[in-house]
């Protein structure tokens, strides 16, 4: 009688080749043997190759600039406040197209924000980047400084 | 800011299958973003964008489910079905194949919330157990069942899709 056949789990996890290595050698013998089992990995790896050779989706014109507003548009009870893995705190600004997570470093720079910005940071401990892959910031929009808008709007707590 | 936009756009589209849905859920998700920036633990942003973005998914599935239980209003069907149609058809069908969202469309959201996460998004399955809130074993199933399922849908494709010969090294690790 032949070896029992993969599991559709495990089916899915070879054709991913995501299997422990004890466990993927004995899927790659079976699999050179079954022409059952086989055939389903060359499935799930087709359907893999087929989702991704389709093209992605692009951004629509306008949506970016929707998004920008956002913190403009949404109500918010608290500062949207949070501390990054070095204890820094962080908080949620934007600017008027770019609706972006600045550091207080990058707004200091611009002198319009420095008052607004301090004063929430004083209740705070050391504003930093929202670091790394949070930085949510437009190189392109973030920096001219006529993009700013009053940290007053969005600050409503730490304003006095 | 526009990487992720794009990141979350993709994800909505590919998820809900066409521009109306996807620019709501995309919105939905940066105001979510913005209101709950408390909530955010540091190094896992990408993953709670995915997190967000696909659970506002599927609530919108269950909530239309619940609505075509309900007695719909009499424009509903109006309404609907002017969100499908529109002068951006065009635009998407020429940067999109449509045969591919169509099959997509046409997975139940939970397997189609898989594999999108696994093969478009590239998450591991562990980073999808979490996301869902479900077990790893369950998450492999329903990758296996929702990629039958899909390359059914595309089985007259067949010869355009890339053979596969026994031994053949195994696609790019997923995790």
């Amino acid at each position: 009688m032949r070896e029992q056949h993969l599991s559709d789990e495990a089916i899915a996890a070879f054709a991913d080749d995501v299997l422990p290595k004890h466990v993927r050698e004995r899927a790659r013998r079976h699999t050179a043997a079954c022409p059952e089992c086989n055939y389903a990995v060359a499935v799930q790896r087709e359907a893999v190759w087929a989702l991704r050779a389709a093209p992605a989706p692009s951004l629509p014109i306008g949506l970016l600039d929707r998004l920008r507003e956002v913190p403009a548009t949404t109500p918010i009870r608290h500062v949207p406040a949070t501390v990054d893995e070095h204890g820094n705190a962080m908080f949620a600004t934007f600017s008027a197209p770019a609706a972006a997570f600045v550091p207080q470093a990058a707004q200091r720079s611009r002198g319009r924000l420095t008052r607004p910005v301090a004063m929430t940071a004083a209740s705070l401990a050391v504003v930093g980047v929202l670091a790394g892959a949070a930085v949510m910031s437009d190189s392109h929009h973030a920096s001219p400084p006529s993009h700013i808008q009053p940290a007053s709007v969005w600050l409503p707590v730490g304003h006095r | 800011m526009r990487e992720h936009a794009d990141r979350v756009y993709r994800l909505a589209y590919r998820l809900s299958g066409n521009r109306a849905d996807a620019e709501d859920l995309t919105q939905e998700t940066f105001v979510r973003v913005f209101k709950s920036l408390a909530e955010y633990t540091p190094g896992t942003f990408e993953g709670w964008l995915h997190r967000i973005t696909t659970n506002l998914f599927l609530d919108m599935v269950r909530r239309r489910q619940r609505i075509r239980f309900d007695a719909l209003p009499e424009d509903a069907g109006d309404r609907l079905a002017s969100r499908e149609s529109g002068p951006e058809q065009t635009y998407e069908q020429m940067n999109l194949d449509p045969e591919i969202q169509a099959a997509l469309d046409a997975l139940p959201a939970d397997f189609r919330v898989a594999v999108v996460l696994c093969d478009l998004e590239q998450l591991s399955y562990e980073e999808i157990g979490a996301t869902l809130g479900i077990k790893v074993g369950t998450v492999r199933s329903r990758i296996h069942r929702g990629r039958v399922l899909l390359r059914q849908a595309l089985a007259h494709r067949a010869p355009g899709l890339r053979p596969v010969e026994p031994g053949q090294q195994a696609i790019e690790a997923v995790g």
